[in-house]
């Protein structure tokens, strides 16, 4: 897949804390990716370097192949983790504001503002002030007045922080649909199942560092180690105590049990079934959490 | 980057929103009825402030009692009753053997308010030129103004009197002669209008040059703090340059201004304004000549331009206004230092200090303008004050766009003075 957007080696340090440190990342054209990674890995930063609000130190960002520039910048929409708005302005008017920044015609810009209120449900506040809409209404808008020029790339910084269910909903198929048209889309979060549900690719960030990318599926097979759902009684120590198993941690009313290298699952369930009272047991498929958890922890505890 | 067309939709941003606030329309029009409720009303108050008065008259001479009454009494006569006649009833008593008695009986009548006041023409007074008046409301101009007029008229009187000049004749020997100033314009036209009157105006217009210029500077500040506290730059930097928001900003919030200038100027133009400048004023009203009207939109034009420029790179480096104060202050000392200036130059324009200080570009735009009004300068400082202040708005404009670059998106961090003059480098 063609590349659209690229970090290469881009490092950033504020004083003596290096925030990047030599990330690369690449974002295939019409994909949607996910830049994941704990408080302080790094996200924002780097999106800021995308952005040009901030320049790298060293590296560099290219969208197309090109070294990115302020002109360029005007191809991709922005979410900022921060969100802002002009508080006094009505809402309508400032998507028109927006679109016409974003080198829309006047009307064009008004037509679209009152096509996506409608689209997310505010059609009705559209000639409320900013400031009387409630947080989750204004980052809708805010999300509106960011793609409202329909740009190629996409990038939303913790776009689902503060929402409801419904509106995160929304917000999902919204980002889908912009897949569909072509748009390529980098998204940062925390919230996991989100990403899980939205990435065709993912890059896992820690300390300012990539330290995983790929699909779902190549993140699964490099972190995830064959593991067993068990739904038992049994005292953990119990489960522990089959041959075969690793460590065991409970996951919901369930508990996960991890596989020792080498040992075969089919063998290892039967061992269970011999050993304790078993309600059921099944291969456990790891959650991005697990994947999260386990790079981030390998990650501090770098393999002697 | 710097796009006509983005600027414009800035510029359009920042001038609807402001345009259309209530605030806006209430302090626009607000503003000439304070001007001129504070203008009208203490003179029209004080011109009503007639009313009756009780004196006593003490004196040891009958006949300097006798003529200080004579003249309140031709005085009382002679008022018209517009604004409201001062009725002042004459106690004539004469000075008694116990002085200090007499002063404390007096003195206890004033505190009781049965008498206005009481007034000491002696004899020995009138010799030293200085008479007393014991009073509690030592304020009441009028009536003051009154008795001191009616005192001298008679002393005068009596002496001429004693002289032995004819009685019928004193009126004209004793009559002044007043000057009245004809301003000679450029082209030897003559104006008689009062220059009380030019010089009230010219106070009015660089007050309001040097109001506005502040409080238009300020918006810009203001507006530039809140699009980096509602980190609302960030998400309109990426499709617009920091000088291009910096400019339609500037020239946005200006437009405003002018807007205002024109309603006061309509206001002015067709309401009754003149008819109540007369009565403000006295006399007829100044007229602002076209030349004086054009000088003053360019000279708020360019001081607005130079300082609200500077207040934008303010806005830009500080994350607050409590953070901006300090330097906020600095730029309203710096402007405001004309008005220390103002009677010098009012008196001698064309002085040295006049001059020099009126062409240093932080003053230039209110002091060089009050030059204007008083006295029209010579055209090559107008063209070299011009022009000064041209190339420090270029200076500033460059300052201010390179601390706004790097620090509207600069949070939580105040930056040190080094760190200003760095950006300034970098740019």
């Amino acid at each position: 897949m063609e590349p659209h957007l690229e970090l290469r080696d881009v490092r950033k340090a504020f004083g003596h804390v290096v925030a990047v440190d030599t990330l690369s990342m690449v974002v295939s054209r019409g994909t949607i990716c996910g830049l994941l990674g704990p408080n302080g890995a790094g996200k924002t930063t780097s999106i800021r370097m995308i952005m040009r609000i901030s320049l790298p130190d060293r590296g560099s960002v290219l969208l197309g192949g090109e070294p990115m520039t302020d002109e360029l910048r005007e191809r991709i929409g922005y979410l900022p983790e921060e969100r802002g708005l002009y508080r006094k302005m009505k809402v309508l008017e400032h998507l028109e504001f927006l679109g016409e920044v974003r080198g829309l015609e006047r009307r064009e810009a008004r037509r679209r503002g009152a096509a996506w209120l409608e689209r997310l449900g505010l059609a009705e506040v559209r000639s409320r002030r900013v400031e009387e809409l409630s947080k989750g209404m204004q980052q809708k808008v805010q999300f509106a007045g960011a793609v409202i020029h329909e740009p190629e790339v996409v990038i939303l910084d913790e776009p689902f922080t503060g929402l409801d269910p419904i509106a995160t909903r929304l917000l999902k198929d919204l980002i889908l649909e912009m897949r569909e048209r072509g748009t390529t889309v980098l998204f940062s979060t925390h919230v996991l199942p989100q990403a899980e549900e939205l990435c065709d690719h993912l890059c896992l960030i820690n300390r300012g560092r990539a330290i995983l990318q790929g699909t779902m599926e190549q993140a699964r097979a490099r972190f995830a180690r064959p593991a067993l759902l068990v739904r038992s009684q049994a005292p953990d120590a119990a489960i522990l105590a089959v041959a075969g198993i690793e460590a065991v941690r409970a996951h919901d009313d369930q508990r996960i049990a991890e596989l020792a290298d080498g040992a075969s699952v089919a063998e290892v369930i039967r061992s269970l079934a011999q050993a304790l009272p078993l309600e059921g047991a099944e291969p456990y498929r790891a959650s991005l959490e697990d994947i999260f958890l386990r790079a981030v922890e390998e990650d501090h505890v770098p393999a002697a | 980057m710097f796009r006509l067309r983005k600027v414009a939709v800035v510029i359009r941003r920042e001038y609807l929103s402001r345009v259309r606030t209530k605030a806006f329309w209430i302090s626009t029009l607000a503003f000439p009825a304070v001007i001129l409720a504070f203008a009208i009303l203490p003179n029209y108050l004080a011109m009503r402030s007639g009313g009756s008065y009780t004196v006593a008259l003490v004196s040891d001479d009958p006949e300097l009692s006798n003529r200080t009454a004579v003249q309140v009494r031709e005085r009382m006569a002679q008022q018209g009753d517009e604004g409201g006649a001062v009725v002042i009833t004459l106690r004539e008593e004469p000075l008694e053997a116990d002085g200090a008695a007499q002063r404390t009986r007096l003195k206890r009548e004033i505190a009781d308010k049965q008498l206005s006041g009481a007034l000491f023409v002696t004899r020995a007074g009138v010799e030293k030129g200085r008479v007393e008046y014991l009073t509690t409301n030592t304020s009441a101009w009028r009536l003051m103004g009154r008795l001191e007029g009616s005192v001298g008229a008679g002393v005068r009187r009596m002496r001429l009197e004693g002289e032995g000049v004819a009685p019928e004749r004193i009126e004209a020997l004793v009559r002044g002669v007043d000057v009245s100033p004809v301003k000679v314009g450029k082209d030897l036209s003559e104006n008689q209008e009062g220059v009380m009157q030019s010089f009230f105006l010219s106070y009015i217009l660089m007050f309001l040059l040097w109001m506005s210029v502040m409080i238009y500077g300020m918006y810009v500040m203001r507006g530039v703090l809140e699009e980096k506290s509602s980190r609302i730059v960030e998400v309109i930097v990426g499709n617009l340059s920091p000088t291009e928001l910096m400019v339609g900003k500037i020239a946005g919030v200006g437009a405003v201004g002018l807007t205002q200038y024109l309603i006061w100027t309509l206001i002015a133009i067709n309401l009754a304004v003149p008819g109540l400048a007369s009565v403000v004023l006295g006399a007829t009203a100044p007229t602002i000549t076209p030349a004086i009207l054009f000088f003053f939109v360019l000279f708020f034009v360019l001081g607005y331009v130079l300082y609200s420029t500077f207040y934008a790179a303010l806005g830009a480096a500080f994350n607050s206004e409590e953070e901006a104060q300090q330097m906020q202050s600095v730029a309203g000392w710096i402007i405001g230092l004309p008005f220390v200036l103002m009677f010098p130059v009012i008196n001698n324009p064309d002085s040295t200090l006049a001059v020099v200080f009126s062409l240093i570009p932080f003053f230039a735009p209110v002091l060089f303008f009050l030059r204007i009004s008083v006295q029209t300068p010579p055209v090559w400082q107008t063209v070299l004050c011009i022009g000064l202040l041209l190339a420090t708005i270029v200076a500033m404009a460059r300052f201010a766009a390179a601390v706004y670059r790097v620090g509207i998106l600069m949070y939580g961090k105040k930056p040190t003075v080094k760190e200003i003059i760095r950006w300034m480098r970098s740019s």
